[in-house]
C-alpha cells in the first residue's frame, strides 16, 4: 500500500515531464480501444478503455484493480509447468545453432536472447517506472478536467502498455511452448513435437524481426524531421564538404522513399554551401536520421588545392523532429518574435521586383532563428520558417525537460567540433569508419551516394544494447 | 556584352497600357502572341503552368538548353546588382529551376517516357526565347512565366498588369488582423481600388468569404480587370468579388459612406524616379501602376479623400506607400485637412523594416 500513497507525490512533480512525453500516437488509434487484463490478473478480467468514453462506473472500478496491475505485474513472472522462465533459459547458455537445425534448446534460447534484446532496447525498467506514472495519472480523478491532456495520457498509456504486452505475450507464447515440447516428448508424440518444433521456429524468426522494430522506439522516432548541414573551418573545401554530405542524406533519404524538401541553402562563394536545411518527410525519418548527428570528417586530396595537398574538413550534422499534431508544442507569443526580409536591400515596394522572398524569424527570448528562402512567395516562406522555429523551441523544450529529469538523452544541439562521430578517408587508403561503433566500410562512394542503413542500424544497437537495462 | 544587348533595346518611351501592345511585338518577335488582342475584349494569357503538356522534347536537348540557360544566368555575374539592384546569377539560377517546374511536366522525376522524351507546356525554341528575354531584356520573371507566387496563391500577370509585391502581402494580415475582432467588418464590403492583378481583392476576399462579407475591386485598366476576373475565377472567389473598370472611386459612386474597409496599393513612386528604375520594373511594368506624381503622393491623397467619403464609421483601411517620408506626410494630412475623419493612425513597417503602410478607422 505504501507503493499506492507514495505515488501521488511523485506525480505531481513529474505532471510537467509528462506533459512533455505524452501524446505519442503512433502505436495504437486514438479510437476507443480497450485491453484485457485478464492474463496477469489474478481477480476477475475487467476490460480497460482508453477513451473517454468510459462509464464512471467502470473506470473507477477498473483504475483500482488497475493499480495492482501495474505494479505486480513484473512480480509474476511466467514460467512453465516446472518452473523455467525466459531468465531461465538464458541462464542455461544453451547453444544457439543454426536455423535449420531441428534443436528446440537452440531455437528456445534464440527467442530468449531476443526478448532479452528487445526489453533493453525498450528501456524495459524505465518503461516500467513510466508506465506507473501515467497510471497514477490515468487513475485521477480530475483527469478529465483537461480533456486533451486526458487525451494524450491515455494515449501514451495504451501505447506502453501495448509494448509491455507484446512483449509479455511473446514470454508467454515461448514458454507454452517449451512446455509443450517437453510433453510431446514425455508422451513420445513426434507429430506434436515437430509441429512445436516449426513453431518455435517461425518465433524465432519473428522475434528477430521485433528486434529491428525495437530499434526505434524512442519518444519520437516515428517523426518526420528537420536535417542541418554545417561547414567548420576550412573555406571552400569544407562548404563542398558539407555539400557533400547534405547530398548524401539527400540520396539517403530518397532511397528510403522520404520525401526531401530543401528549406534553406546558403551556397558558397565559388563551390558547396554554408549552410543547408532539408525536410525529410515520412515515418521514423527522425528515428533513422537521430544517428547521424554530430561531426562528419573527411580526408582526401582537395580539388580546391592547386598543389594537390591532402587536407582534413569538417561538418557538423544536426536533426530536428518535427513534433506531431498529437504533441504538446512550445506555445510562441507573436510578440516574441522579429520577422526579416533577408538580403533586402533599396526601397523595396513598387521600385523592386525580386523573386528573392527569404524570410528570417528570430524569436528574441531564446535568440533562435530561423530561415525560408525555398518557396516562391514570402508568405510561404515565412510560414516554412515558422515550422522550422517551431520545431528549434520544441526540441529546446526537450532537451531542457530531459536534462530537468536527469533521463540521458543526447542534446541535439550542442554539436561541438570535439564530437567526431565518423571520418570519410578518400586518400592515401579508401574507408569510412564509425568512431562510436567501429562500423566501417571500404567503399566511400557508395556511402556518399547514400548507403547508410548499415551505420545508422549499426549505431542504434550499440546505443540501446549497451546500457544494461533489461 | 549581355550590357551593350541590354542597353541597344531601350524603348523611346515606357510602356503604358496604350502602347503595350506594340512593344511587345515589337520586342518578342518569336513568342506567341496571346496578348495582340490588347486592349479591347482582352483574354488574358494563361499561365505557363497551366498550358496542357502538348511538346515534348528529347532529355538531351533539354539539358543542352538547361545548361546554355546557366551559362547565361553565370554571365551575368553581380553586374545587374550593381547598375540597378537587379538580380545576381544565384538568383537567376533559381528562377532556371521555378521555370523548369512550370515548363516541363513531372520536373521532379524528369518525367521520361519510354522513347527518352520529355513532356513540355513549351516548345523548346520558345524556352530559348523566354531566358533570353529573363536575361538580354530584363523582362521579369513573372511575365516570362505568366505568375507570381503571392501568399498562398499563383496569380496570373502579364505585361500590363502591375507583379503583386511579396510587401502587399502584409496587408492581408492587418485585414485578417481587423475582422477577426470585428464581426460587423467582416460581413461588410470591402473595396480595392487599383487592383491590378487582384491580389488585395483575393486575399482578403478569402479571409472575408466565411463571414459573408465581399469585395469591389476597380481598375482603370482593362487589361488589369481582365486579369483580375481570370484569378478570380481561378480561386472560385467570383460570389465574393465583384470587378469593375474605371479610375479609383468613380465605378463606386452606389458605395459612399458604405465601405467598411478600404485596401490599396496604389503608384507611389516620384516621377522623378522612375527613370532610374531596376530595369525589370522600369522597362516592363506599366507606369501608369507606378508613377504617383511629383512627390508620388497623388493617388494616395485622392484615396484618403474618397476614403473619408466612402468608408462607413468605424471603417477600416490600409495604404501601401513608398517609405517613411509618405507615411509620415499621409498622417500629417489625415490629421491636419482631414481632421476628425480618422482616427487610430498607424504606420507599420515591411519585413525589411521600412515603413510602408498607413493604416486607420473612419471616425
Amino acid at each position: 500500500m505504501s507503493r499506492i500513497l507514495r505515488k501521488p507525490l511523485r506525480t505531481k512533480g513529474l505532471s510537467l515531464f509528462l506533459h512533455k512525453l505524452v501524446g505519442e500516437s503512433h502505436h495504437i488509434p486514438a479510437s476507443s480501444s480497450w485491453f484485457c487484463l485478464s492474463h496477469s490478473l489474478p481477480h476477475n478480467p475487467i476490460p480497460y478503455f482508453t477513451s473517454n468514453s468510459v462509464p464512471d462506473a467502470i473506470h473507477s472500478s477498473a483504475s483500482l484493480q488497475f493499480r495492482f496491475w501495474a505494479s505486480e505485474a513484473a512480480a509474476t513472472e511466467p514460467s512453465t509447468s516446472d518452473g523455467l522462465t525466459v531468465q531461465g533459459i538464458l541462464a542455461h547458455n544453451w547453444t544457439i545453432l543454426d536455423e535449420s537445425d531441428s534443436d528446440w534448446k537452440s531455437h528456445a534460447a534464440a527467442v530468449a536472447r531476443s526478448i532479452d534484446l528487445i526489453k533493453r532496447r525498450l528501456q524495459w525498467s524505465k518503461l516500467k517506472v513510466r508506465l506507473d506514472m501515467l497510471s497514477a495519472q490515468v487513475n485521477r480523478e480530475d483527469l478529465w478536467d483537461d480533456p486533451v491532456r486526458a487525451g494524450q495520457i491515455s494515449r501514451e498509456h495504451g501505447s506502453l502498455l501495448g509494448k509491455m504486452k507484446e512483449v509479455n505475450a511473446l514470454e508467454q507464447e515461448l514458454l507454452e511452448h517449451v512446455d509443450m515440447i517437453k510433453l510431446a516428448r514425455e508422451e513420445n508424440d513426434a507429430d506434436l513435437e515437430s509441429e512445436s518444433l516449426k513453431t518455435l521456429l517461425n518465433m524465432r524468426r519473428n522475434a528477430k524481426e521485433k528486434e529491428l522494430e525495437a530499434l526505434l522506439s524512442g519518444e519520437h522516432d516515428s517523426c518526420s524531421c528537420y536535417i542541418e548541414v554545417q561547414p567548420g573551418a576550412g573555406g571552400t573545401e569544407s562548404m563542398d564538404w558539407a555539400a557533400m554530405v547534405m547530398q548524401m542524406y539527400k540520396s539517403w533519404a530518397q532511397r528510403r522513399g522520404y520525401k526531401v524538401t530543401v528549406i534553406e541553402e546558403m551556397p558558397g562563394e565559388i563551390a558547396g554551401i554554408k549552410r543547408a536545411t532539408i525536410k525529410v518527410d515520412g515515418e521514423f525519418a527522425f528515428g533513422y536520421a537521430k544517428a547521424e548527428i554530430g561531426v562528419h570528417r573527411l580526408v582526401r586530396i582537395s580539388p580546391f588545392d592547386s598543389s594537390k595537398r591532402r587536407h582534413t574538413s569538417f561538418a557538423a550534422v544536426a536533426v530536428i523532429p518535427i513534433l506531431g499534431d498529437g504533441s504538446t508544442h512550445v506555445q510562441i507569443n507573436e510578440s516574441d518574435l522579429r520577422i526579416e526580409r533577408f538580403r533586402s536591400s533599396g526601397s523595396g515596394g513598387q521600385h523592386a521586383n525580386t523573386t528573392d522572398s527569404a524570410v528570417r524569424i528570430i524569436h528574441i527570448p531564446t535568440g533562435i532563428t530561423a530561415t525560408c528562402q525555398n518557396e516562391r512567395s514570402q508568405h510561404l516562406n515565412k510560414a516554412s520558417a515558422m515550422a522550422v522555429l517551431q520545431s528549434r523551441l520544441d526540441q529546446l523544450e526537450i532537451a531542457r525537460q530531459a536534462q530537468l529529469n536527469a533521463q540521458h538523452t543526447q542534446s541535439l544541439t550542442d554539436i561541438t567540433w570535439g564530437n567526431q562521430i565518423r571520418s570519410y578517408v578518400l586518400h592515401p587508403y579508401r574507408m569510412v569508419k564509425d568512431l562510436r561503433t567501429n562500423y566501417e566500410v571500404s567503399d566511400p562512394d557508395s556511402v556518399l551516394e547514400g548507403d547508410l542503413d548499415g551505420f545508422i542500424l549499426s549505431y542504434l544497437s550499440a546505443t540501446l544494447d549497451k546500457d544494461d537495462d533489461a | 556584352m549581355k550590357l551593350t544587348l541590354t542597353s541597344v533595346y531601350r524603348p523611346h518611351c515606357f510602356p503604358t497600357l496604350l502602347n503595350s501592345s506594340s512593344f511587345i511585338s515589337l520586342c518578342r518577335p518569336f513568342c506567341t502572341s496571346a496578348l495582340s488582342s490588347v486592349p479591347t475584349g482582352v483574354k488574358p494569357q494563361v499561365p505557363l503552368f497551366l498550358r496542357p503538356p502538348i511538346y515534348s522534347t528529347k532529355l538531351c536537348d533539354l539539358k543542352k538548353w538547361h545548361d546554355w540557360a546557366k551559362g547565361l544566368a553565370f554571365s551575368v555575374g553581380s553586374t545587374f546588382l550593381h547598375s540597378d539592384n537587379g538580380p545576381d546569377s544565384s538568383l537567376l539560377c533559381r528562377e532556371l529551376k521555378w521555370l523548369m517546374e512550370d515548363a516541363v511536366v513531372g520536373h521532379h522525376s524528369l518525367g521520361v517516357k519510354d522513347d527518352g522524351r520529355v513532356e513540355m507546356r513549351v516548345d523548346m525554341e520558345e524556352l530559348y526565347c523566354l531566358w533570353r528575354q529573363r536575361i538580354l531584356e530584363r523582362r521579369p520573371f513573372q511575365y516570362v512565366v505568366g505568375c507570381e507566387h503571392w501568399r498562398d496563391f499563383v496569380l496570373s500577370v502579364q505585361e500590363g498588369v502591375l507583379i503583386p509585391r511579396p510587401e502587399t502581402e502584409l496587408v492581408v494580415d492587418f485585414v485578417s488582423g481587423v475582422v477577426s475582432e470585428n464581426e460587423d467588418l467582416k460581413k461588410g464590403a470591402w473595396a480595392d481600388l487599383g487592383t491590378g492583378s487582384g491580389a488585395l481583392a483575393i486575399g482578403i476576399g478569402g479571409v472575408l468569404a466565411s463571414g459573408g462579407g465581399r469585395v469591389i475591386a476597380t481598375d482603370l485598366s482593362p487589361v488589369a480587370v481582365a486579369v483580375a476576373a481570370y484569378n478570380v475565377q481561378r480561386y472560385c472567389l467570383q460570389d465574393n468579388i465583384e470587378l469593375r473598370e474605371g479610375s479609383w472611386f468613380e465605378p463606386l459612386k452606389d458605395m459612399e459612406g458604405r465601405l467598411a474597409g478600404l485596401v490599396s496599393n496604389p503608384p507611389y513612386i516620384p516621377s522623378k524616379d522612375i527613370s532610374g528604375l531596376q530595369a525589370e520594373v522600369g522597362r516592363h511594368e506599366p507606369r501608369v501602376s507606378l508613377d504617383g506624381g511629383i512627390d508620388g503622393m497623388d493617388a494616395l491623397l485622392h484615396l484618403c479623400d474618397g476614403a473619408a467619403l466612402m468608408l462607413k464609421p468605424g471603417g477600416f483601411f490600409a495604404f501601401e506607400t513608398n517609405g517613411k517620408q509618405q507615411c509620415r506626410a499621409l498622417v500629417d494630412y489625415m490629421e491636419n485637412n482631414r481632421s476628425g475623419s480618422f482616427c487610430n493612425l498607424e504606420i507599420r513597417a515591411d519585413f525589411a523594416g521600412i515603413q510602408r503602410f498607413v493604416i486607420g478607422f473612419h471616425q
